[in-house]
């Protein structure tokens, strides 16, 4: 193979990494348009043909969704829309709902997860196998087939418009996986020291809470990261379940943002910049995480 | 869920006597949060669903709440927009899933090259599927609109077009233009997979076919391929059941249109329910889609437990 390799290793290198950049182009370069497009004003983005870079870069786009000043083309051209600035400016009480959602949503679920997981596998119990599947078969109920009863759920409970009611619903979307995944992590992890630590007298909660934990935690990690990130997203009961930016989230304002057929470029691709921002820099911080989580998601059963 | 009293296991887990009790009440305390969450959010949801899709339940009729048996199965069945997201659905699938496959495959085999440019693809693979669903829509919507789209102002400056095109106004380039949008969503996440499924194939192999004066074209036919036949059966059905259900994308990218090209059919609910406000038929709709969903769904399980026997 070494001969294979030395002859064709230059055009083998070459052809590899054109591939890469062809790939790294498709999948990156939607994202660093949006970032340049940010990066100008509203009368440069409507010109033919477009401005790859900015040529007259501003933040002004983000000056107005943070602090409201209206930024000059906008003005100078008398197209500013009432209606769509309002929307834009509602983007940072939006990101703050998210973060508080999805953060809420991804400590609730580690917490209650890891509590049942570590019962399921570690308690012999009557009925253990039938709650498992119960759990587990939640999850095959589509989601626009309960978006009505749904709704009904969280207006009797009168959640709706609520972060405690988007708690609550990204709770039963997330638990599911995140139980099933942990069991399997804890199954996987020796069970000697537990079991001489049960003898020194520890109760299971001590267990749990001593012993399993600190093996646990890149497991809790991957869990953590994938109920963050399914919250941050999603966005149909979002829409359903929000009436007001009192608790709407970044995917419906800035959904309601570019779908109002008036509005202004630069500030929808500054709004979809700074929803893109707290999911890629998770991404990229979990990165091995949810690379591993993924894999054992798709590989067991 | 019905539960069960502590104390009636006869298993103890532990070797002291009464023990098994205290394991038991704990079983139940530390399941009793999640079951109560989940069986809310799922027995309710089921029976409600039941009694909405046997009734007649329109928004705009609220005191006339007749039962009508299977009517609403009936008029869904029979309903010309049945017909119409069903193939749209199904021209969107044909495009979507094996564009998701093959992009997932290629980038897959890129990935498990040890050079810089696997390790730089390897973090850059994981935005698209980082980010909504709603907001790659709307970032795909942006660079194929027809006035001042940067994909018509490329084409047009590499001079392959002369007009700039409205991608998302025609009904056929809309679709595809969906599709894309979902290739470039989707195909990272069946990267990922596939990617896996590479690594678990021991080099040796392909050592000893190189010994043998295999070609890399023929190593991959025999032995990348069947090797990896498990990954990519289960990776097309999740991806499957995913294109089915595409949703929020079309939301942000075309609501449905032009014509009714790209409403599919977890649109057509949507829009059964919301638009025209028919919860009765939205139900019955539901149901027929979660019946079909639950029955590839039984065949992914199927498939995975033969692939673990071989």
């Amino acid at each position: 193979m070494s001969g294979y390799v030395a002859r064709h290793g230059l055009v083998r290198r070459a052809a590899l990494w054109a591939a890469t950049l062809v790939m790294l182009l498709f999948i990156l370069g939607p994202i660093l348009w949006m970032l340049s497009s940010s990066f100008q004003g509203e009368s440069e983005l409507l010109t033919r043909p477009s401005h790859l870079l900015p040529q007259q870069p501003t933040v002004a786009n983000f000056g107005y969704i943070f602090t409201g000043a209206v930024p000059q083309g906008l003005d100078v051209r008398g197209t500013l829309r009432s209606r769509i600035s309002q929307e834009a400016r509602e983007v940072p009480a939006a990101l703050e709902n998210s973060a508080i959602i999805a953060l809420t949503v991804a400590v609730l679920n580690v917490a209650l997860g890891v509590l049942a997981a570590y019962t399921f596998s570690r308690i012999r119990f009557r009925g253990r196998s039938l709650v498992f599947n119960f759990l587990l078969g939640t999850r095959l109920l589509p989601a626009i087939a309960v978006a009505i009863p749904y709704y009904a759920i969280v207006s009797a409970l009168g959640l709706l418009d609520s972060y405690f009611g988007l708690i609550l619903v990204y709770l039963t979307f997330t638990l599911p996986f995140t139980i099933w995944f942990l069991r399997d992590y804890i199954v996987s992890l020796p069970i000697d020291i537990e079991e001489a630590a049960q003898i020194d007298g520890c109760g299971r909660l001590q267990l749990l809470l001593r012993i399993v934990l600190p093996l646990a935690a890149p497991g809790l990690a991957a869990a953590a990261a994938f109920a963050f990130m399914s919250s941050y997203n999603e966005f149909l009961f979002a829409l359903l379940l929000t009436q007001t930016i009192n608790s709407q989230t970044m995917p419906v304002i800035v959904s309601s943002v570019a779908t109002n057929p008036d509005a202004s470029l630069a500030l929808i691709a500054t709004s979809v910049v700074l929803a893109m921002v707290p999911p890629l820099i998770f991404a990229i911080v979990f990165q091995r995480f949810l690379t591993r989580g993924l894999v054992a998601a798709l590989g067991k059963s | 869920m019905v539960q069960q009293r502590a104390g009636e296991s006869r298993r103890p887990s532990i070797g002291r006597q009464g023990a098994a009790g205290r394991e038991s009440r704990y079983a139940y305390l530390t399941l009793l949060p999640v079951l109560l969450i989940m069986a809310v959010f799922s027995l309710y949801p089921i029976g409600y669903s039941v009694y909405l899709s046997l009734h007649k339940e329109v928004l705009t009729d609220p005191l006339n709440h007749p039962f009508v048996g299977f009517q609403n199965f009936n008029n869904v069945l029979h309903s010309y927009y049945l017909i119409s997201s069903l193939t749209s659905t199904l021209v969107f699938m044909v495009m979507a899933v094996p564009g998701v496959m093959v992009f997932g495959l290629l980038a897959s085999l890129l990935l498990n090259e040890s050079f810089a440019g696997a390790r730089i693809l390897r973090v850059a693979i994981l935005l698209p599927w980082a980010m909504p669903a709603v907001i790659s829509g709307i970032v795909w919507r942006w660079i194929l609109n027809g006035d001042y789209g940067v994909l018509n102002s490329a084409l047009f400056q590499l001079g392959i077009i002369h007009d700039y095109i409205p991608w998302l106004s025609s009904p056929d380039l809309a679709r595809v233009g969906l599709a894309v949008a979902h290739v470039w969503r989707e195909g990272p996440l069946a990267a990922i997979f596939f990617l896996a499924g590479l690594q678990t194939i021991p080099t040796d192999l392909y050592n000893s076919a190189a010994v043998d004066g295999a070609g890399r074209m023929a190593a991959f036919r025999r032995i990348t391929l069947p090797l990896l036949r498990p990954t990519i059966v289960i990776v097309l059905i999740y991806e499957t059941i995913v294109a089915a259900t595409t949703f929020d994308l079309v939301y942000v990218m075309t609501g449905g249109g032009p014509a009714d090209a790209t409403s599919l059919i977890s649109w057509y609910a949507y829009a059964e329910v919301f638009k025209f406000l028919d919860l009765g038929a939205g139900a019955a709709l539901a149901f027929l889609i979660a019946l079909a969903l639950v029955g590839v769904i039984l065949l992914y399980l199927r498939v995975l437990r033969t692939e673990e026997q071989r």
